[in-house]
């Protein structure tokens, strides 16, 4: 296929990671799942959303994390500055913000008041009535009893938490080489979103593994981008505990009439030559023609890919070892006219399809690893970001 | 009777009812419903008016479409919608060895237009 990739070329680069199969039991092990929780998700920065999703004093999200049975609320206070914290009210353990539904709540409140008897707590968290106040013993003191922080720390506008009570790391040193590589690219002014999720029947690995690699490209895409892809990974960089590349092609010579159209019409899509460069110089520093967009993932469970003119993301969110929730995220430039508009329809619906393409292989891959008939895979050099994750997360599996 | 379309683009009218819709969840359930042909058909029968659609669009302000436009501008979302299934996966009105399309949730998807 690539006579690049048959040199094994990326084991050459990266020699300390070998070329050893990976165990399956890694996708369906309860106690490596238990672990994980315990030593990565409960100790590690989280992104977990983006400052626009809260736009003014008193905005908020709700966010539930499953694997730590809580659920964080994320409040802009009336300073301007975003707070974390478990939405549990500290009469009763009540949830402050009742959610509706399963998936993320968002909504605006001047004080966020719990249900269940009125206990009343600030855009600080700051527990600032209750009910019947003076029925409350003396020993209870209003000052001690806000809601519980979470630490939460901004990187390019991006929300991450760490529900460790003291981590090990802050967010810059957490990032590092990674945060400065992806840094300066204009996330803030590409923010008309468009996303997806779905609750999937696998291993959170499993569907983060099928995103951390170009290598099914030809197959699993020869619906919707066919003979797009040619040229394979490049620039791989293993930063730290984070990973990422640059995925590059050449764009089929001829396009089926739609398609066509709506390249000349759109501001912004993967499959669009543009000739001045939005990318800070980190990015593609080869200065390749034939470069598409950069994949990332940033540990442990969320991939930021940026183009000329679009972003996306993945994340994975486990639920149990067999259950994890998946979110896409496509941002671009709001369209100005109705032209831009069908194009980024048209720009939207194809990048949905690329995702279901995607998400197809998920619960059949992790159904048959149950079966505990194979007990390794057999990594291509092509995706040695997949066995760079599994390289990251033994490390800390393995820590005290 | 007003008509359903501007002017000149009457030929289209038979497809407004069913086809001319304002959310991106009604677009993506109506080709999920549709036959082969029916997909087939309304690709073909948009197809030659498309980009003077966009030109009557683009003469008014984003979002700012008299009646009979914005429905003309559905039938090209609606084909947007549709455009994928009719060029690359040979008609077939759901995307070919993909996921239960039914479990993707939009949540842009009730946003108009």
């Amino acid at each position: 296929m690539r006579a690049a990739a048959e040199e094994r070329r990326w084991a050459k680069t990266y020699p300390w990671l070998g070329e050893d199969p990976v165990p399956t039991e890694s996708c369906i092990s309860q106690d490596v799942y238990e672990r994980e929780v315990e030593k990565v998700f409960k100790k590690v920065w989280l992104h977990v959303g983006r400052v626009e999703e809260l736009p003014e004093a008193g905005s908020y999200k709700l966010k539930r994390l499953d694997f730590a049975s809580t659920s964080v609320l994320l409040i802009r206070g009336k300073d301007g500055v975003i707070r974390a914290f478990h939405n549990t009210c500290s009469h009763r353990g009540n949830t402050v913000v009742t959610p509706e539904g399963e998936w993320d709540n968002f909504g605006r409140k001047a004080a966020f008041s719990c249900r269940f008897h009125a206990w009343t707590y600030n855009d600080r968290g700051e527990l600032i009535g209750a009910q019947e106040e003076t029925g409350m013993p003396p020993c209870f003191k209003k000052a001690e009893n806000g809601l519980a922080p979470i630490n939460c720390d901004l990187w390019e506008g991006f929300i991450f938490i760490n529900l460790a009570p003291r981590p090990a790391q802050g967010l810059r040193e957490y990032l590092g080489e990674m945060g400065a590589h992806f840094s300066g690219f204009p996330y803030a002014e590409i923010t008309h979103s468009f996303t997806y999720y779905t609750y999937l029947n696998c291993n959170w690995k499993v569907g983060l593994d099928a995103f951390s690699e170009a290598y099914h490209v030809n197959t699993i895409h020869a619906g919707s981008f066919p003979g797009t892809f040619s040229t394979g990974l490049q620039m791989i960089k293993l930063l730290g505990d984070h990973r990422t590349t640059a995925v590059c092609f050449n764009p089929p010579k001829e396009a089926p009439p739609v398609a066509a159209l709506a390249q000349t019409k759109a501001r912004g899509s993967l499959v669009n030559n543009v000739q001045q460069t939005i990318l800070p110089p980190t990015l593609n520093d080869e200065k390749r023609d034939d470069y598409a967009f950069e994949l990332s993932v940033f540990f442990p469970n969320w991939l930021l890919h940026v183009s000329e003119g679009i972003w996306f993301t993945h994340q994975f969110w486990p639920l149990s070892r067999d259950r994890c929730l998946w979110e896409g995220k496509y941002y671009v430039k709001p369209p100005t006219t109705h032209s831009e508009k069908w194009a980024l329809e048209h720009a939207v619906v194809l990048q949905r399809n690329a995702w279901l393409e995607d998400t197809a292989t998920m619960e059949g891959t992790f159904f048959s690893l149950l079966s505990g008939s194979k007990k390794f895979m057999n990594l291509h050099d092509e995706e040695i970001l997949v066995r760079h994750g599994y390289h990251v997360l033994e490390k800390y599996l393995s820590a005290d | 009777m007003a008509r359903l379309l501007p002017e000149g683009f009457e030929e289209l009218e038979p497809w407004v009812s069913e086809w001319a819709l304002p959310t991106q969840n009604r677009r993506w359930g109506r080709r999920l419903a549709s036959t082969k042909e029916e997909l087939t058909a309304f690709y073909a029968a948009v197809l030659p008016y498309l980009e003077r659609i966009l030109e009557r669009a683009d003469a008014h302000p984003l979002g700012q479409l008299p009646e009979p436009v914005a429905r003309l501008f559905d039938l090209a979302l609606m084909h947007a919608e549709i455009a994928p299934n009719a060029e690359l996966y040979d008609g077939d009105p759901n995307v070919p060895y993909s996921f239960e399309e039914q479990r993707f949730i939009a949540v842009h998807g009730n946003d108009e237009h």
